[in-house]
């Protein structure tokens, strides 16, 4: 695994950031759609910054959870062709699933932020539960 | 009332003569001629081949646009329900042909259109637009095509849901359909892998999406030497479209000189694609085919020179096959006049 | 390792007084069931109710939203007890002899989330995309304690079902079964002496472990702890992984699937015949890349060092997992060990869209379970067991999903199995 110092998430996962500030560089874009993380992370990884993890995880569809963490390196270096390919194909997935339109109560969004946000720190090997206890301590 | 049908096939199969009547133009027959017969007596009534249009396979692929012009005229005067042309099996031409009037058929008249043919036929690279139905490669295959194409020709004239391709007999057209198997998937699986270990041949259910990879040449060492060409199949051509490239399904490719050209300007090119919004190609054609900022390039010293010449067609719904042909007709001219390498723009 | 199965063939479920098996038919007294179900302290802290019922092939009715749905089965010789590490202690199973229930299962069901998903139709057109319509279900519904966290309630509810089975299993005990039947792999050097000329073939079989509701368990561990590794088709068929997955319905694997693994079933059909079934390699499906490239280096190295022929690979969930599929197809067709792969397919609803994530032209040998995002319509049924509540939130439904007749219209991906990647169907694509 990488150093944890060189993880820089990129989220709009408001839990994400209340959880696991302080711990991780996180990028945090609170009217960035799941798709327009996607391509934040597609470009980052164009610009060669490593991907560290796949940004399908889940599988919950992409035109379900409005959702989503993406880790990739902090700092640039060469550009890898398969992570490129990995990221555009993960856009492409995510076309193809049609648009729903319907509102989300809080209690499911927190649900969807839940997963992504467990998805992330299995992937981190961060502990969830601790994190989930430590920010409701702050409040 | 029964459904009306128009039928298109060949001089060979209207019994006029093999290659050396094969320049015959169209010709409209009432009701049905050779093989047609096997479509009627399929279809028992319900539906009925009312004309016959023959057309010489010569004549076709050297006067297409006008032979099309014809049968489109005929069909249209005809009102059928359905246009059915061939089976073609392996005559590659015939099949050419059928797929290309039948394409007609459908995008100009909106009538539904069947034909058939065997799957390596050239013509068979239009199976993503039109149904085809895979026959055997010779004519001796006409007892199972016929049944085959009529019953999914009856499917379509009453507006049905059609199947999977493997269960219709068309093929595969990159719409993939649920169907239910006899065998579950794990014993298909088992199957699949003992005939790939036997090296048997087997068929995969899903044929992964085929690349054409090109392994890129090597690095340039010195570019300020190089030659470089422009090359694109976003459709710039100059202004008026000299040669008529098709805004899709181009059928050829356009060279077009560039000595004294230093910038493309929206009173001199344009772009004949039809697959985007051209209004930002044509204020700005240098935005698809960058001549601009090649002139620059070479000016500034960064490459030798751009070459004199550029090659463009429109890469909308072009076939595969047209694309490698053309390129491989211009690659040698490229070569011939000493090009190191090609900007290749898409769009 | 030889595992005899004995099949008890179960015709009917009646609830009643008593408790027993008797001549085919099941009675259940749901109140002692559920007695032990709650003898557990985490299903005690987190599930505020629970109720049993039943539902019978060719019934109008829905079971929604389904999280698990179990085979109930007894050890009645041999070493280790029903889904080992989780319920029996932790003892290696897949030998001896084991009584199965045949014709039934035990399906949890109720929110976990507020997008659970799965619907199993007992009747009408959804039921011939489910395996589970031709089951006699008893259906444990859950209800959480207020305020208790998801992922300890699905812990619950989860226990909840395997308690549920296990004490339904063991009242097939002193049943003498129906039909029994042998499996057995053998030792490497044993089997290349037994069968010099077959073919060596294994199973790689792939684990959902990516995190909450993402999850697997084998013998009790988390499949995302550990390396990729190897298991006798037999430990799997005789409850050594458990589903804690609940997302994805038409192509999550059940308990049930595992229990009754088709793969498993199709390759001991040909063993000693056409084929010498080795082995199953089972690797994980994690989120973190490095962790993708490592198990599926290690599918690879595996299938290298068991001198294998050819593997069958199969899938499991959406997305990501096509990664990991193309990783393992690809590195063990590099070793020289031919491939077949089981996936499903989101082509888009108009079946226009590219299939899966991931390609490789090695991937040449596919099986489908069909296209997830195909529309069905599945009409409004007399009863739901469950609630029609999430509907309009899970995965292939969409705002105005559920009509106010009851009727569905979503995608095939909100039916439980309807896709499955372990081939369990019949269902495919073209």
């Amino acid at each position: 695994m990488a150093s944890d110092r060189q993880y820089l998430i990129l989220t709009n996962n408001p839990l994400v950031k209340t959880c696991m500030d302080g711990r991780y560089a996180i990028r945090f874009f609170a009217d960035l759609s799941l798709r327009d993380i996607l391509v934040k992370a597609r470009d980052m990884v164009y610009e060669g910054h490593e991907l560290y993890t796949h940004p399908l995880a889940g599988s919950v569809k992409p035109n379900e959870t409005p959702y989503k963490s993406v880790v990739v390196s902090r700092t640039a270096g060469q550009m890898q062709a398969d992570q490129a390919e990995i990221m555009a194909n993960s856009i492409v997935a995510c076309d193809k699933f049609a648009p729903r339109h319907r509102e989300l109560s809080q209690k499911v969004r927190e649900d969807f932020q839940l997963i992504d946000y467990t998805l992330l720190s299995g992937a981190l090997g961060f502990d969830a539960a601790a994190g989930l206890s430590n920010a409701c301590n702050k409040k | 009332m029964s459904y009306r049908v128009v039928h298109y096939i060949n001089q060979f199969f209207a019994n006029i003569g093999g290659e050396e009547m094969a320049h015959v133009p169209p010709e409209l027959r009432e009701g049905h001629v050779g093989p047609g017969l096997a479509f009627n007596q399929a279809w028992k009534g319900e539906a009925e081949i009312v004309q016959t249009i023959v057309c010489g396979d010569s004549y076709f692929a050297e006067h297409e646009k006008d032979a099309k012009a014809q049968v489109l005229a005929w069909v249209k005067e005809a009102k059928p329900d359905l246009f059915i042309a061939g089976p073609a099996f392996n005559a590659g031409r015939y099949g050419y042909a059928c797929a290309n009037v039948a394409l007609a058929v459908k995008e100009e008249l909106g009538i539904p259109v069947l034909t058939g043919m065997y799957e390596e036929n050239p013509g068979a690279d239009m199976k993503e637009k039109i149904l085809i139905v895979a026959t055997t490669n010779s004519a001796a295959g006409m007892r199972k095509a016929a049944p085959a194409m009529a019953k999914l020709a009856m499917k379509l004239m009453r507006g049905e849901a059609l199947g999977a391709s493997c269960e219709e007999g068309y093929m595969p057209n990159g719409v993939r359909k649920n169907f239910f198997e006899k065998e579950r998937g794990s014993k298909r699986a088992v199957d699949m892998l003992l005939a790939k270990l036997a090296e048997k041949p087997f068929t995969t259910e899903y044929p992964m999406p085929s690349f054409d990879r090109v392994a890129p040449n090597k690095a340039i060492k010195d570019l300020s030497k190089a030659t470089i060409a422009l090359c694109t199949s976003g459709g710039i051509v100059p202004k008026g479209n000299p040669d008529h490239i098709e805004s899709s399904s181009a059928s050829h490719y356009g060279e077009y000189c560039l000595d004294g050209v230093d910038v493309l300007t929206a009173e001199t090119y344009e772009t004949a694609h039809g697959g985007y919004d051209p209004v930002y190609a044509n204020e700005n054609p240098n935005r698809v085919l960058p001549v601009d900022v090649m002139r620059e390039f070479e000016r500034e010293g960064k490459i030798g020179k751009l070459h004199n010449y550029f090659y463009t067609t429109v890469g909308n719904g072009t076939a595969v096959a047209s694309a490698k042909k053309f390129a491989m007709e211009y690659a040698q001219k490229l070569l011939q006049a000493n090009v190191n390498a090609v900007i290749m723009t898409s769009t | 390792m030889k595992l005899e199965l004995g099949f008890i063939q179960i015709k009917d479920i009646q609830f009643s007084k008593e408790c027993k098996v008797e001549n085919g038919t099941l009675y259940v007294n749901a109140d002692e069931v559920k007695d032990f179900v709650f003898k557990d302290d985490d299903v005690k802290a987190c599930v505020k109710a629970a109720h049993f019922d039943i539902a019978k092939p060719g019934e109008s009715v829905r079971i929604t939203p389904v999280k698990d749905v179990i085979e109930p089965r007894v050890k009645v010789e041999g070493p280790g007890g029903e889904f080992p590490g989780v319920i029996a202690k932790v003892d290696t199973v897949g030998s001896g002899k084991t009584h199965v229930l045949r014709g039934m299962a035990v399906v949890t069901a109720g929110k976990i989330v507020g997008f659970q998903e799965g619907v199993i139709d007992m009747s009408g057109p959804g039921a011939d995309y489910t395996p589970f319509s031709k089951l006699l279900n008893l259906v444990l519904v859950c209800e959480p304690v207020e305020g208790v966290h998801q992922h300890e309630y699905e812990h619950a509810v989860r226990i909840a079902g395997l308690r549920a089975a296990t004490f339904v299993g063991e009242l097939g005990r002193a049943v003498t079964p129906d039909d029994t039947q042998e499996f057995e792999t053998y030792g490497i050097k044993e089997g290349i002496e037994k069968f010099p000329d077959l073919p060596r073939v294994a199973y790689v079989h792939m684990l959902q472990s990516q995190g909450l509701l993402h999850d697997t368990y084998v013998y009790g561990v988390d499949a995302k702890r550990s390396l990729t590794t190897i298991i006798y088709p037999t430990e799997t068929m005789d409850g050594a992984i458990l589903s804690g997955n609940c997302v994805s319905a038409c192509d999550k694997n059940t308990t049930y699937h595992h229990q009754n693994n088709p793969v498993v079933a199709d390759l001991f059909a040909q063993h000693g015949k056409t084929l010498n079934y080795v082995c199953n390699i089972i690797t994980n499906e994690n989120v973190y890349l490095a962790d993708k490239m490592r198990s599926s280096d290690w599918s690879a190295k595996l299938c290298r060092l068991l001198d294998l022929d050819g593997v069958i690979v199969s899938q499991e969930g959406f997305g990501n997992p096509d990664t990991d599929l193309i990783m393992n197809t690809k590195k063990i067709e590099q070793m020289g060990v031919k491939t077949t792969i089981i996936t499903d397919e989101y082509a888009g609803q108009d079946g226009k869209s590219q299939s899966l994530a991931d390609a490789d032209p090695l991937a040449d040998a596919v099986v489908t379970g069909g296209n997830a995002n195909e529309v069905i319509i599945l009409p409004a049924m007399d009863k739901v067991i469950g609630t029609l509540d999430y509907v309009d939130k899970i995965a292939g439904g969409h705002a105005g999903s559920l009509r106010p007749d009851g009727t569905i219209e979503a995608e095939l991906q909100v039916i439980t199995g309807a896709t499955n990647e372990m081939g369990f169907n019949c269902l495919s694509a073209r």
